[in-house]
Protein backbone atom coordinates (compact mmCIF):
# COMPACT_ATOMS: atom_id res chain seq x y z
CA UNK A 1 0.00 0.00 0.00
CA UNK A 2 1.40 2.97 -1.03
CA UNK A 3 1.11 6.65 1.00
CA UNK A 4 -1.14 9.39 0.46
CA UNK A 5 1.23 11.22 -1.19
CA UNK A 6 2.23 8.62 -3.71
CA UNK A 7 -1.13 7.77 -4.90
CA UNK A 8 -1.80 11.50 -5.03
CA UNK A 9 1.12 12.06 -7.51
CA UNK A 10 0.32 8.41 -9.28
CA UNK A 11 -2.92 9.01 -10.26
CA UNK A 12 -2.40 12.64 -10.76
CA UNK A 13 0.35 11.45 -13.60
CA UNK A 14 -1.98 9.33 -15.01
CA UNK A 15 -4.67 11.46 -15.02
CA UNK A 16 -2.78 14.07 -16.94
CA UNK A 17 -1.37 11.42 -19.36
CA UNK A 18 -4.64 10.22 -20.23
CA UNK A 19 -5.83 13.96 -20.58
CA UNK A 20 -2.80 14.85 -22.88
CA UNK A 21 -3.73 11.91 -24.90
CA UNK A 22 -6.98 12.67 -25.29
CA UNK A 23 -6.43 16.11 -26.65
CA UNK A 24 -3.84 15.30 -28.77
CA UNK A 25 -5.83 12.82 -30.42
CA UNK A 26 -8.74 15.23 -31.10
CA UNK A 27 -5.84 17.67 -32.26
CA UNK A 28 -4.33 15.70 -34.61
CA UNK A 29 -7.17 12.99 -35.40
CA UNK A 30 -10.52 14.15 -35.11
CA UNK A 31 -9.56 18.18 -36.43
CA UNK A 32 -8.97 17.50 -39.82
CA UNK A 33 -12.11 16.22 -40.11
CA UNK A 34 -14.15 19.30 -38.75
CA UNK A 35 -15.01 22.05 -40.75
CA UNK A 36 -12.86 24.88 -40.90
CA UNK A 37 -15.21 27.50 -39.12
CA UNK A 38 -16.17 25.27 -36.29
CA UNK A 39 -16.06 26.59 -32.59
CA UNK A 40 -13.95 23.72 -31.99
CA UNK A 41 -11.10 25.26 -33.70
CA UNK A 42 -10.54 27.68 -31.38
CA UNK A 43 -9.18 25.65 -28.93
CA UNK A 44 -6.51 24.39 -30.21
CA UNK A 45 -3.40 25.98 -32.05
CA UNK A 46 -2.75 25.80 -35.67
CA UNK A 47 -1.99 22.23 -37.37
CA UNK A 48 1.78 22.78 -37.53
CA UNK A 49 2.43 22.87 -33.83
CA UNK A 50 0.62 19.77 -33.35
CA UNK A 51 4.82 18.54 -34.67
CA UNK A 52 6.52 21.78 -33.52
CA UNK A 53 6.03 21.20 -29.96
CA UNK A 54 6.21 18.00 -29.48
CA UNK A 55 9.49 18.33 -31.21
CA UNK A 56 10.74 21.29 -29.36
CA UNK A 57 9.33 19.37 -26.04
CA UNK A 58 11.51 15.98 -26.80
CA UNK A 59 14.62 18.52 -27.60
CA UNK A 60 14.15 19.56 -24.17
CA UNK A 61 13.97 16.53 -22.56
CA UNK A 62 16.91 15.63 -24.37
CA UNK A 63 18.83 18.37 -23.44
CA UNK A 64 17.62 18.00 -19.65
CA UNK A 65 18.80 14.20 -19.73
CA UNK A 66 21.86 14.85 -21.08
CA UNK A 67 23.02 18.01 -18.57
CA UNK A 68 21.79 15.23 -15.78
CA UNK A 69 23.24 12.38 -16.91
CA UNK A 70 26.37 14.43 -17.36
CA UNK A 71 26.14 16.55 -14.09
CA UNK A 72 25.98 12.96 -12.00
CA UNK A 73 28.87 11.61 -14.11
CA UNK A 74 31.08 14.46 -13.04
CA UNK A 75 30.44 14.46 -9.41
CA UNK A 76 30.53 10.67 -9.71
CA UNK A 77 34.32 10.48 -11.35
CA UNK A 78 36.78 8.78 -8.70
CA UNK A 79 39.98 10.39 -9.08
CA UNK A 80 42.82 8.17 -10.79
CA UNK A 81 43.79 5.29 -9.19
CA UNK A 82 47.55 4.64 -8.99
CA UNK A 83 48.88 1.44 -9.42
CA UNK B 1 31.23 -23.32 -8.67
CA UNK B 2 29.74 -20.18 -9.96
CA UNK B 3 31.06 -20.16 -13.48
CA UNK B 4 30.18 -24.03 -14.00
CA UNK B 5 26.61 -22.87 -12.41
CA UNK B 6 26.75 -20.31 -14.49
CA UNK B 7 27.64 -22.18 -17.57
CA UNK B 8 25.06 -24.92 -16.67
CA UNK B 9 22.43 -22.14 -16.06
CA UNK B 10 23.08 -21.01 -19.30
CA UNK B 11 22.90 -24.38 -20.88
CA UNK B 12 19.37 -25.00 -19.51
CA UNK B 13 17.91 -21.70 -20.20
CA UNK B 14 19.06 -21.58 -24.27
CA UNK B 15 17.88 -25.09 -24.62
CA UNK B 16 14.71 -24.08 -23.04
CA UNK B 17 14.59 -21.25 -25.20
CA UNK B 18 14.78 -23.81 -27.94
CA UNK B 19 11.91 -25.64 -26.80
CA UNK B 20 9.73 -22.55 -26.83
CA UNK B 21 10.68 -21.19 -30.52
CA UNK B 22 11.51 -23.67 -32.31
CA UNK B 23 14.11 -22.89 -34.64
CA UNK B 24 13.95 -19.16 -34.12
CA UNK B 25 16.41 -18.81 -31.75
CA UNK B 26 18.92 -21.24 -32.58
CA UNK B 27 22.27 -19.76 -30.57
CA UNK B 28 24.00 -17.47 -32.99
CA UNK B 29 22.24 -15.01 -35.58
CA UNK B 30 18.87 -14.39 -33.10
CA UNK B 31 20.19 -10.63 -33.36
CA UNK B 32 20.52 -10.62 -36.60
CA UNK B 33 16.97 -11.87 -37.50
CA UNK B 34 15.45 -9.80 -34.62
CA UNK B 35 16.99 -6.95 -35.74
CA UNK B 36 16.43 -7.81 -39.81
CA UNK B 37 12.50 -8.35 -38.94
CA UNK B 38 12.44 -4.95 -36.79
CA UNK B 39 14.42 -3.14 -39.69
CA UNK B 40 11.95 -4.74 -42.23
CA UNK B 41 8.69 -3.46 -40.53
CA UNK B 42 9.54 -0.17 -39.51
CA UNK B 43 10.81 0.60 -43.21
CA UNK B 44 7.12 -0.63 -44.43
CA UNK B 45 5.71 1.13 -41.85
CA UNK B 46 7.42 4.54 -43.18
CA UNK B 47 6.73 3.82 -46.59
CA UNK B 48 3.28 3.33 -46.15
CA UNK B 49 2.92 6.74 -43.98
CA UNK B 50 4.81 8.41 -46.93
CA UNK B 51 2.85 7.11 -49.50
CA UNK B 52 -0.21 8.45 -47.49
CA UNK B 53 1.21 11.51 -46.07
CA UNK B 54 3.04 12.89 -49.68
CA UNK B 55 0.48 10.80 -51.67
CA UNK B 56 3.53 9.56 -53.86
CA UNK B 57 1.21 7.02 -55.88
CA UNK B 58 -1.23 10.50 -56.96
CA UNK B 59 -4.33 8.38 -56.04
CA UNK B 60 -5.75 11.57 -55.57
CA UNK B 61 -6.77 11.29 -51.25
CA UNK B 62 -8.44 14.01 -49.81
CA UNK B 63 -6.49 16.26 -48.27
CA UNK B 64 -8.04 15.16 -45.18
CA UNK B 65 -6.33 12.12 -45.08
CA UNK B 66 -3.36 13.57 -45.57
CA UNK B 67 -3.56 15.98 -42.75
CA UNK B 68 -4.16 12.64 -40.55
CA UNK B 69 -1.51 11.29 -42.35
CA UNK B 70 1.29 13.81 -41.83
CA UNK B 71 1.96 14.31 -38.30
CA UNK B 72 1.60 10.55 -37.46
CA UNK B 73 5.03 9.79 -36.63
CA UNK B 74 4.88 12.77 -34.06
CA UNK B 75 1.37 11.52 -33.11
CA UNK B 76 2.78 7.66 -32.08
CA UNK B 77 5.47 9.03 -30.31
CA UNK B 78 3.47 11.29 -28.09
CA UNK B 79 0.92 8.18 -27.53
CA UNK B 80 3.70 6.26 -26.81
CA UNK B 81 5.49 9.16 -24.17
CA UNK B 82 1.83 9.08 -22.70
CA UNK B 83 1.37 5.51 -21.81
CA UNK B 84 4.52 5.47 -20.31
CA UNK B 85 3.95 8.38 -17.77
CA UNK B 86 0.66 6.22 -17.22
CA UNK B 87 2.24 3.39 -16.49
CA UNK B 88 4.95 5.36 -14.57
CA UNK B 89 1.81 7.11 -12.23
CA UNK B 90 0.08 3.75 -11.96
CA UNK B 91 3.11 2.26 -10.67
CA UNK B 92 3.87 4.45 -7.78
CA UNK B 93 0.18 4.68 -7.17
CA UNK B 94 -0.04 1.32 -6.16
CA UNK B 95 3.66 0.87 -4.96
CA UNK B 96 3.51 -1.17 -1.87
CA UNK B 97 5.44 0.58 0.93
CA UNK B 98 7.02 -1.84 3.86
CA UNK B 99 6.09 0.25 6.60
CA UNK B 100 5.95 -2.64 8.74
CA UNK B 101 9.36 -3.59 7.62
CA UNK B 102 10.65 -0.76 7.75
CA UNK B 103 9.83 -0.08 11.19
CA UNK B 104 10.93 -3.75 12.14
CA UNK B 105 14.30 -2.91 10.16
CA UNK B 106 14.49 0.47 12.32
CA UNK B 107 14.12 -1.41 15.95
CA UNK B 108 16.58 -3.86 15.15
CA UNK B 109 19.14 -1.31 14.07
CA UNK B 110 18.05 0.68 17.47
CA UNK B 111 18.87 -2.79 19.16
CA UNK B 112 22.46 -3.86 17.28
CA UNK B 113 23.55 -0.48 18.48
CA UNK B 114 22.92 -0.60 21.74
CA UNK B 115 24.01 -3.53 22.24
CA UNK B 116 27.70 -3.07 20.70
CA UNK B 117 27.66 0.19 22.84
CA UNK B 118 27.30 -2.14 25.55
CA UNK B 119 30.49 -3.83 24.57
CA UNK B 120 32.29 -0.75 24.49
CA UNK B 121 32.18 0.17 20.20
CA UNK B 122 32.08 4.17 19.35
CA UNK B 123 30.72 5.18 16.58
Amino acid sequence: QATGADQAVGFGLVAFSLLLFAYYSVWVVVLPFVDGDHVLNKYFLPREYSVILPGVAALALLLFVGTFITAVMWKNRSPKKVD
Amino acid sequence: EKTVGGLMYGKRLSSLLQVVFPGELAAEGVIMTKLMQWLFGVSLLAVVWALTAYDLLDLNLPQTYRDVAWPMPAYLLVSFGCYSLAVIGYRVATFNDCEEASRELRMHIKEAREDLRKKGLRF
